[in-house]
């Protein structure tokens, strides 16, 4: 095998991560926690679409041959805000299905001892009672604005029971909820609601006009910070040994109103104009309320970065790489 | 070009179905009608590029695809990652090239082992999403799932008319009579023929008691024809026998073992699994479509498909 030649270069680790989707939002934060846990036994490799293509099968081989894993955290995805999604929901689903394909089943065949793939909340059924938990996945058909994305990331899980039951691969995965902090996706269009309400207020208070928020604030939301998920998935990584996947977030008591969220990002910007909600605009949905009571019986004592900090982190972070931060 | 005819590429043309078209098709031929049945051996549809070729060059108009990874239910338990896997390639490979060919029409046959595993019965075709299939046929059965998936993604993104259908159990002739890997009518037909042959008693494993419809290969056939030309709707359509059709395995047998001139003991295994007791899958939105459609028989067809194994033992799927 062509281990022999890579393995000749490398140093002896215990643990040899790739992370796909390495730079980024989670792979970014990752990568943040990685180097203040500076594990000598460990070795971290961040690959991007630039190292490989993964929807090719033989450039991913050739990724898996270069850097022989011994754990995998794949994030890479095809993704995208609602109007991209509602377009091309086939290109969603095909090329996720290809891309997660040729992930495992490498990592499979390579040996990989364990991959922890990222699912997401949107993708569980969009008729379904709340809290949602880790066993209501697969439970009725996922909103039909995208539902291409979320069938690839279903099958995933699929995936990962089939390679347990046949070959006993531990590969799972996790699902958080709504994600933020550096190195998001900034974008109005595309990107989710915390970091497009970063970019409103940063362009309200550059430009001296009011804040525009999207329906009535009511809305309430769970949110974990980039960072604390970081933390959390290299704990799946290393220690959650089910292949069942595992909702990370901020319990129910720490759900936040659009309204709420809006007045600490402003407050973490300094922003001193006008806010405006125009109720003309669409809630969305009221309530998303997963429970993390599967994470709270396995890390009763976790701390979550407290909402305003997290917050705070962020808008600075924006504030300061507004030139070269995605939007 | 301007094409008038249609060219109707059939994937798994060798199997239970296909063969039945075929039937349908040299007994019934149309002028404007160009029916090509293509196997394994003309292109492994795991492979794009072998499904390109075979797409290129029979330029088909429609397309019925019922070629998959296909296997016992021990087989399709003890390798789901196989069987995920490789259905999920082969189906898009073909739907893919369905598109890139501007296939006006592609049916593909999914399976009734689709349905969540705690349904309750009667299903019909709007709970096939409802909840995860059963473990033991998860590979296969997801991969199927994907197929309804797909077709919808390829209408709302390119317009296409792909659509499938969910036929309940099947037999005729051309079966897999096989006692392990066969569907309980073709395994009962088989075990009838050796019992009759050996002058044994015929062994049946439960009490008989569950219930199950059955289809003729030649109607569902038809029914498939029809779905190709007519069937107008993305989401899937059950072909299937009604409920009030639905007849014990006991009664199954004794139809069998009639159809066979099977004048010996029949043995029920009380020991053994009688499986689930009911799967009944509901045909209301057939029969909105062809409320006047006639199935065979079940004496007919199984007097047809008897006397096929009794003339065909040697070469058949045994």
């Amino acid at each position: 095998m062509a281990a022999q030649n890579g393995e000749a270069k490398r140093t002896k680790v215990a643990m040899r991560v790739l992370v796909t989707g390495g730079t980024g939002l989670v792979g970014q934060a990752i990568r943040r926690v990685v180097e203040e846990q500076q594990s000598e036994d460990e070795e971290w490799i961040f690959v991007s679409s630039k190292d490989a293509d993964l929807t090719d099968t033989t450039a991913t081989q050739a990724l898996f041959d270069k850097h022989q894993p011994t754990h995998v955290i794949h994030l890479a995805a095809m993704v995208g805000g609602l109007f991209k999604n509602l377009k091309y929901n086939l290109d969603f689903l095909r090329n996720n299905i290809r891309i997660n394909d040729n992930v495992l089943h490498l990592a499979y065949e390579n040996g990989v001892r364990k991959c922890v793939s990222c699912l997401s909340t949107c993708i569980f059924p969009d008729k379904t009672t709340y809290p949602i938990d880790e066993t209501m996945v697969h439970n009725g058909p996922p909103h039909e604005s995208n539902f291409g994305y979320s069938h690839a990331k279903r099958m995933i899980d699929v995936q990962n029971r089939a390679y347990y039951v046949q070959h006993g691969c531990t590969f799972t995965s996790v699902i958080p909820t709504n994600v933020f902090g550096p190195h998001d996706n900034f974008s109005l269009e595309d990107g989710h609601v915390v970091p497009g309400l970063m970019h409103k207020v940063y362009m309200a208070k550059r430009d001296n006009k009011p804040l525009t928020v999207w329906g009535t604030g009511s809305p309430r939301r769970q949110f974990i910070y980039s960072y604390d998920l970081a933390r959390l998935m290299v704990w799946v990584l290393k220690d959650y040994q089910e292949v069942d996947p595992i909702i990370l977030s901020v319990g129910e008591e720490d759900e936040i109103s659009i309204k709420e969220c809006a007045e600490l990002v402003v407050e973490a910007m300094d922003f001193k104009g006008e806010v405006i909600y125009d109720t003309t605009k669409s809630d969305g949905q009221f309530k998303k309320t997963a429970s993390n009571a599967k994470l709270r019986k396995y890390q009763p004592d976790f701390k979550f970065t407290p909402i305003k900090q997290a917050l705070k982190e962020t808008c600075d972070w924006f504030a300061e790489n507004y030139d070269i931060a995605r939007k | 070009m301007f094409r008038t005819n249609m060219k109707v590429l059939v994937t798994g043309g060798s199997g239970l179905i296909g063969q039945a078209i075929r039937m349908e098709v040299e007994e019934n031929p149309k002028t404007d009608e160009e029916w090509v049945f293509v196997g394994s051996k003309e292109a492994d549809l795991r492979d794009a590029k072998q499904t390109k070729a075979l797409f290129e060059k029979h330029r088909p108009t429609h397309v019925i695809h019922l070629a998959a990874e296909m296997g016992g239910m021990f087989r399709i338990s003890t390798h789901t990652v196989e069987f995920l896997r490789n259905n999920l390639l082969i189906n898009d490979n073909v739907l893919y090239n369905c598109y890139a060919m501007d296939v006006k029409k592609c049916v593909t046959a999914l399976t009734s082992a689709i349905f969540p595993c705690d349904s309750i019965f009667p299903v019909d075709e709007s709970n096939v999403h409802d909840g995860p299939p059963h473990e033991s046929v998860s590979g296969y059965s997801w991969s199927k799932r994907m197929v309804d998936v797909q077709n919808l993604a390829y209408n709302k993104q390119h317009g296409c008319k792909f659509t499938s259908v969910v036929p309940i159990n099947c037999f005729g002739p051309y079966d897999n009579f096989n006692l392990k890997d066969g569907n309980v009518m073709p395994a009962l037909i088989h075990k009838a023929y050796l019992a009759k042959k050996n002058g044994e008693a015929l062994p049946v494993w439960g009490t008989g008691s569950s219930r199950r419809q059955f289809m003729y290969s030649r109607d569902l056939a038809r029914l498939m024809m029809w779905t190709v030309k007519e069937y107008d709707e993305i989401d899937p359509i059950i072909l299937a026998v009604g409920p009030e059709d639905e007849i014990s395995i006991k009664e199954a047998t004794e139809l069998v073992a009639e159809a066979m001139d099977f004048q010996g003991e029949i043995a029920y295994d009380t020991t053994k699994s009688d499986g689930q007791f009911r799967k009944t899958c509901s045909n209301e939105k057939l029969r909105k479509y062809l409320p006047d459609f006639e199935f065979t028989p079940m004496k007919e067809a199984l007097k047809a498909t008897c006397d096929w194994l009794s003339q065909h033992y040697e070469e058949a799927r045994t």
